[in-house]
């Protein structure tokens, strides 16, 4: 059955740039939060990568949206904000998203757990990556402690991110039903 | 496929391709410290330091009702704690006055110079370090107060840090724990002389100091004031684990724990703060090993 609607209703959703800009902006607010999280003596110097996962969940199921330049901006601001290595997340979430339209495929096809052991390497590749340039271009390697806690809890808040995020993708979907 | 479309997927393969190449040489590039990065990250900095502010206003509530929540539940033992430490304070106010006494005297004896005045200026912080990879925190105060590169950041504990990039209404403090963080130091009962350098971790280490110097743990490390950029005498931390050469120092302030701080401001004329690079001035005090560099009383009352 034809889909009903106003005459223009097609036209305006064929553009796919209010959503790629929608997905930059919820990225860099969740890079901002990221930094208010440090304020938690808990998760001080080792902040879960919220943006991260929302990255790899829009990456995953909404590939249109997000391009490696989305990837790159939600990177920068949170190195330009937090970080001594401008660049060094930019490049790794161009790198994340890169590989996501790679793997797409293959992972939609599997289950839950396989996507999470894919994003438990990505979380990995991720903060190796800035590890490794850090270390280069310091000449020193940080403390591994706080390494290691960002990438368990990354993976550990991963399951709670991605419901969140499908079930508001789902609300989502039901309003632009209605309207 | 059409010729237009195949044009097309180059060019964006090329976009691609320079992005990448763009992303990866801003690392380097970061790295040489250029002017005009710096100013568009502390541009940056300022247009969105309020809306980071804002994003973690909730995180700062939540943390302000669970330390509210702790702290009713622990008010009996505090008050219990701090009668006690009233107690002991009151001793040390004592111990104090006939130091101070005994400081002037030897003051006007050896001639010494009292430490230029500095204005303290507090200042919110509106981040915490969230990465393994910089230990920097966000202040809300900027040039528009007279803050400069280089002005030391404290609490009533000790040193925190010192500004590295100041924007109009927002400062960047280097913190001591961060790898880059280079601060010339005094053992405070020897007043031998070191310099703490931080990992990105919770603790420093206590390097170059002298071979015959002997930390012993819990030893107030202070700072030498070696320089003229740093206030001397302001506690860093205590010595915390001592190893063969290796020596670990706990931050007298909880770094973890930063809601206001207070930024020392002037007290630097003579030094030029615009030429200064990270790398300068946390200058190792120590040339050589015999070179005594601090004469005079150790805190202990001992002649040096």
């Amino acid at each position: 059955m034809t889909p009903r609607g106003r005459f223009f209703q097609r036209a305006e959703i064929e553009s796919d740039w209010p959503f790629q800009f929608l997905v930059v902006f919820i990225g860099i607010v969740l890079a901002m939060f990221e930094g208010g999280l440090a304020l938690w003596p808990s998760f001080y110097g080792a902040t879960p990568m919220l943006s991260l996962i929302f990255l790899y969940w829009v990456a995953l199921h909404h590939e249109k949206y997000v391009s490696l330049f989305s990837g790159f901006l939600i990177g920068i601001t949170s190195d330009m904000l937090f970080s001594d290595l401008i660049g060094g997340r930019a490049t790794a979430y161009i790198a994340v998203v890169f590989l996501m339209n790679l793997r797409r495929p293959k992972l939609l096809q599997g289950e839950f757990r396989d996507l999470w052991v894919e994003f438990s390497v990505v979380a990995f590749g991720v903060v190796l990556f800035q590890l490794l340039a850090f270390s280069a271009l310091n000449l020193a390697v940080p403390a591994l402690t706080p390494v290691a806690f960002q990438i368990g809890v990354t993976m550990i808040l991963f399951p709670i991110g991605y419901v969140i995020l499908v079930a508001l993708n789902m609300a989502f979907s039901r309003i632009r039903t209605r309207s | 496929m059409r010729a237009s479309d195949k044009a097309k997927i180059r060019q964006r393969r090329i976009a691609h391709l320079l992005l990448v190449v763009f992303s990866f040489s801003l690392m380097f590039l970061g790295k040489f410290d250029l002017n005009a990065l710096r100013s568009a990250r502390m541009g940056l900095n300022d247009f969105v330091a309020p809306f980071v502010d804002l994003v973690s206003a909730p995180v700062r509530g939540i943390e302000t009702m669970a330390q509210g929540i702790r702290t009713v539940a622990s008010l009996r033992a505090e008050n219990v704690r701090l009668q006690a430490e009233n107690a002991m304070l009151k001793r040390w106010r004592r111990r104090a006055e006939i130091l101070e006494s005994e400081n002037r005297q030897l003051r006007s004896v050896a001639g010494a110079v009292a430490p230029d005045s500095r204005r303290p200026l507090t200042a919110r912080a509106v981040t915490a370090p969230g990465g393994a990879f910089a230990h920097t925190v966000l202040v809300a105060n900027g040039s528009d107060q007279g803050i400069e590169m280089g002005n030391p950041v404290v609490t009533a504990d000790g040193l925190v840090g010192l500004v590295v990039d100041v924007g109009a209404t927002y400062a960047r403090v280097l913190m001591i724990s961060d790898i880059n963080a280079q601060i010339p130091v005094i053992l405070s009962s020897s007043a031998w002389p070191g310099v703490t350098v931080g990992n990105n971790g919770a603790f420093l280490s206590l390097r170059f100091l002298p071979e015959e110097a002997a930390p012993k743990v819990g030893e107030l490390v202070l700072t030498s004031g070696h320089g003229g950029v740093l206030p001397a005498g302001v506690p860093v931390g205590r010595v915390d684990m001592v190893r063969d050469d290796f020596v670990r120092v706990r931050p007298a302030v909880d770094l973890r724990n930063l809601a206001y701080v207070s930024i020392l401001v002037g007290g630097t004329e003579g030094i030029n703060l615009g030429n200064l690079e990270l790398e300068d001035y946390y200058t190792p005090l120590p040339e050589s090993d015999e070179t005594r560099l601090f004469e005079g009383v150790n805190a202990s009352g001992e002649r040096q």
